[in-house]
C-alpha cells in the first residue's frame, strides 16, 4: 500500500493512481481505501481501470503485431504485451506508433527458446506496419536514379518513396506466410528451431533481404539477392552511380527494374535494354 | 493531406460513429448515415487512413472526438497533441470537436483510459485552465463529455453535473452529454438513473448540451460478486439506455446523438438499424415539439382574437 497522505494535490493522486495502475506486484496497486467514498471498494474501481489501460495497450500492440500474436497465441501475447507496456508506457495518445522497441524486448523471452525468429518476425510485423500507415505512392515520388549501363544504353529510375531494405538472418517473408497460414510443418521445414537466437546469418544460411514498399494495393514485398539488396540500399543513401558491370545487369534487370517500387522513365531505353 | 473543407454543421441526426473496419466500406458504397464521429488520434500517425477519411469528409459531416486531450491533467494538457488536433480540424473541418471530463496522462506516461476526476475546486481549476487552452488554439468550442465512472473519490464539493455546469460557465465549453456513461455511472453507486438525470437536467442550461452519446455497455461481477457495468461499447443500446435518452431528448430537446460501438464491432448495418432508432426518437420529439409550438400559436391567437372581440 502507498504510505502517501490521504489530502493530497491533484498531482499526487494522479501520480499515484497512475503508479497504481501500472505495478506489476500487488503491493503496488493498492490505494487507501479512504480516498474514496463510492458504494464499491476503491480497489475494485482501479481494477477496472488497471484492465482497460492494459488491455488498450496489449491490443495496440496486437494490431502492430499481428504475426507474432498468431505465432505465440493470445495468452502469451498479452503476457508479453503486459510486461512490455509496463516497462515501456506510452507517452502520447497515439499507440499506433507506440511499440517500436517491442522486438527487442520479446528477443529472449521466458519460455520462447523454441522460438529463436521471434523478435525477427516482430521486426519484420513492424515493417508491414509502418508501412500500411503511409500513404499510397503511386507517382514515384523517392529516390531518383541515371544508370549507364554495360552497352553505353542509358536509363532513368524512379523509386517509390516508402521503399525500403529489410535484412534479417531468417527467411521472415517465409516464416510470415507459414504463420499466417497457420502451417506448422512450413515452419517447422524451415529448421530454425535449434538455430538458437544468436545464431549468425552464416549458420543459418544466407542473410535475406527483401524490399518492402506501399501501393495503393497494400504492402508489397520482394526477396532481393545480395547485388540487388546492395544496389537499392545505395540508391536510398542517394549515392551515384556511374556504371553497373555487366554480370550484374541482368540480376537487376530481373529483380529491380521489372520490380513493382521503381519506374522507368525513359521508355525508349528500357525496352533497349530488355 | 491535399484538401480543406469548411466547417459543416452537424445535424440534429442520428450519426454513427466511425471505426476503422467499416472505412472501406464506407468509402465504397456510401451507405446512408446523417454523420460520421472519429477519434481523431488514429488518423494523426497513420496517412493511409486519413487519406480515406478525406474521402468520407467529402460525403458526410464529421464530427472530431477526441480521448487524448487529458483534460483533466494536473501536468496541463500537451501542447504538441494539440497542435495535432488543430491540423486535423483544420484539414477536415468538423462540425463538432470533444473530448472527455477526465485525466488519461500524469508522469508524462500516457494511461489509455478515461480516469475519473474528483470534483474539487482544484481539479475544476485544473479542467478549466486546460479546457480554455485547447479552446483558445483551436480557435472554437469544445464540447466535454461526462465520462462513466467506476470508483468515486471522498474528497470533493460538486456533483458531477454541477462541476460540469461550473465548467461551463467558467470557459464557454459545450456538454457532450453521453445518457450511456450517465447510465452506467448511476448504476455503479447504485443510483436511480432517472434521478441522475433530473440532477443534470437542474444543473445545465439546456442550451449549453450540443451532443448526446448513445452506446451498448457490458455487466459483469466484481471480485466481491458485487454487479458492475463496463462501458465497452460492445453491444446493443440497453432499454434502460434508451428510456433516459428519450427523457434527455425531452428536455435538452432535439441534438446530434452518436450511436457508438468499438468492441466486437459488428457489421455496419447494425449501426445504421441503432441509430435509425435513436432516429424515431428525435423524430418523436421533433413532431412532439411542432405541436406544441403549434398549440402556442393557437392559444396566441384565440387569446388575440378574444382580446379584438371583447
Amino acid at each position: 500500500m502507498h504510505t502517501l497522505p490521504e489530502e493530497r494535490s491533484l498531482a499526487a493522486l494522479q501520480s499515484s493512481i497512475g503508479a497504481a495502475l501500472l505495478a506489476a506486484d500487488a503491493s503496488g496497486q493498492g490505494l487507501p481505501e479512504a480516498l474514496f467514498a463510492g458504494v464499491l471498494p476503491g480497489a475494485e474501481g482501479l481494477s477496472v481501470h488497471r484492465n482497460t489501460v492494459l488491455g488498450a495497450l496489449s491490443h495496440a500492440l496486437r494490431l502492430s503485431y499481428p504475426t507474432v500474436d498468431r505465432l505465440v497465441g493470445e495468452a502469451f501475447f498479452d503476457r508479453m504485451a503486459v510486461e512490455y507496456s509496463r516497462a515501456h508506457p506510452p507517452v502520447a495518445p497515439q499507440l499506433t506508433v507506440w511499440g517500436a522497441a517491442f522486438s527487442e524486448f520479446i528477443d529472449g523471452f521466458a519460455g520462447t527458446d523454441n522460438l529463436p525468429f521471434l523478435a525477427e518476425v516482430a521486426r519484420f510485423d513492424a515493417q508491414f506496419d509502418a508501412l500500411g500507415r503511409c500513404a499510397a505512392d503511386e507517382g514515384f515520388h523517392g529516390a531518383k536514379v541515371e544508370l549507364e549501363l554495360d552497352g553505353g544504353s542509358g536509363v532513368s529510375l524512379s523509386f517509390n518513396a516508402h521503399l525500403r531494405v529489410h535484412r534479417s538472418r531468417f527467411d521472415v517473408r517465409a516464416l510470415r506466410d507459414a504463420i499466417n497460414a497457420e502451417d506448422a510443418a512450413a515452419i517447422d521445414a524451415l529448421n530454425y528451431r535449434g538455430a538458437g537466437k544468436d545464431s549468425e546469418a552464416g549458420s543459418l544460411g544466407v542473410e535475406h533481404s527483401y524490399a518492402l514498399w506501399r501501393t495503393a494495393a497494400g504492402v508489397m514485398v520482394r526477396e532481393l539477392s545480395p547485388v540487388s539488396a546492395q544496389f537499392v540500399r545505395a540508391v536510398l543513401r542517394n549515392e551515384t552511380f556511374e556504371h553497373i558491370e555487366a554480370n550484374n545487369v541482368a540480376v537487376l534487370q530481373r529483380e529491380v527494374l521489372a520490380a513493382g517500387f521503381v519506374r522507368i522513365s525513359d521508355t525508349a531505353t528500357a525496352a533497349g535494354m530488355a | 493531406m491535399t484538401t480543406a473543407f469548411a466547417s459543416d454543421p452537424i445535424p440534429a441526426r442520428a450519426g454513427i460513429g466511425l471505426r476503422l473496419p467499416h472505412q472501406a466500406q464506407v468509402l465504397a458504397k456510401q451507405p446512408a448515415a446523417a454523420w460520421f464521429e472519429i477519434h481523431p488520434e488514429n488518423y494523426m500517425a497513420d496517412e493511409a487512413a486519413l487519406e480515406e477519411l478525406e474521402r468520407i469528409r467529402s460525403h458526410y459531416p464529421l464530427s472530431l472526438h477526441a480521448v487524448g486531450l487529458s483534460l483533466g491533467s494536473a501536468q496541463g494538457v500537451d501542447n504538441a497533441h494539440v497542435d495535432r488536433l488543430a491540423r486535423l480540424v483544420k484539414v477536415l473541418g468538423p462540425g463538432l470537436v470533444s473530448d472527455h471530463l477526465s485525466w488519461s496522462v500524469t508522469n508524462g506516461q500516457y494511461l489509455p483510459d478515461l480516469l475519473p476526476l474528483p470534483y474539487t475546486e482544484e481539479a475544476l481549476a485544473v479542467v478549466g485552465r486546460n479546457v480554455s487552452q485547447v479552446q483558445e488554439r483551436l480557435g472554437r468550442q469544445l464540447l466535454v463529455e461526462n465520462p462513466s465512472t467506476y470508483l468515486r473519490y471522498a474528497a470533493g464539493k460538486y456533483s458531477e453535473a454541477q462541476f460540469m455546469a461550473a465548467l461551463v460557465d467558467r470557459t464557454g465549453c459545450g456538454v457532450l452529454l453521453d445518457i450511456n456513461n450517465l447510465f452506467v455511472s448511476a448504476c455503479n453507486q447504485r443510483v436511480e438513473p432517472g434521478q441522475v438525470l433530473e440532477a443534470w437536467c437542474q444543473a445545465l442550461d439546456p442550451a449549453s448540451v450540443g451532443e448526446m452519446h448513445l452506446a451498448g455497455h457490458a455487466i459483469v461481477a466484481t471480485s466481491s460478486g458485487a454487479e458492475l457495468r463496463i462501458d465497452d461499447h460492445g453491444d446493443y443500446v440497453c432499454a434502460g439506455v434508451w428510456s433516459l435518452y428519450e427523457r434527455a431528448v425531452g428536455h435538452f430537446g432535439v441534438l446530434p446523438t452518436l450511436l457508438e460501438w468499438d468492441t466486437r464491432l459488428p457489421e455496419f448495418a447494425v449501426l445504421q438499424g441503432e441509430a435509425a432508432q435513436a432516429q424515431m426518437i428525435l423524430n418523436a420529439a421533433e413532431v412532439e415539439a411542432a405541436s406544441q409550438r403549434q398549440v402556442g400559436t393557437t392559444v396566441a391567437a384565440a387569446r388575440a382574437s378574444h382580446a379584438h372581440f371583447a
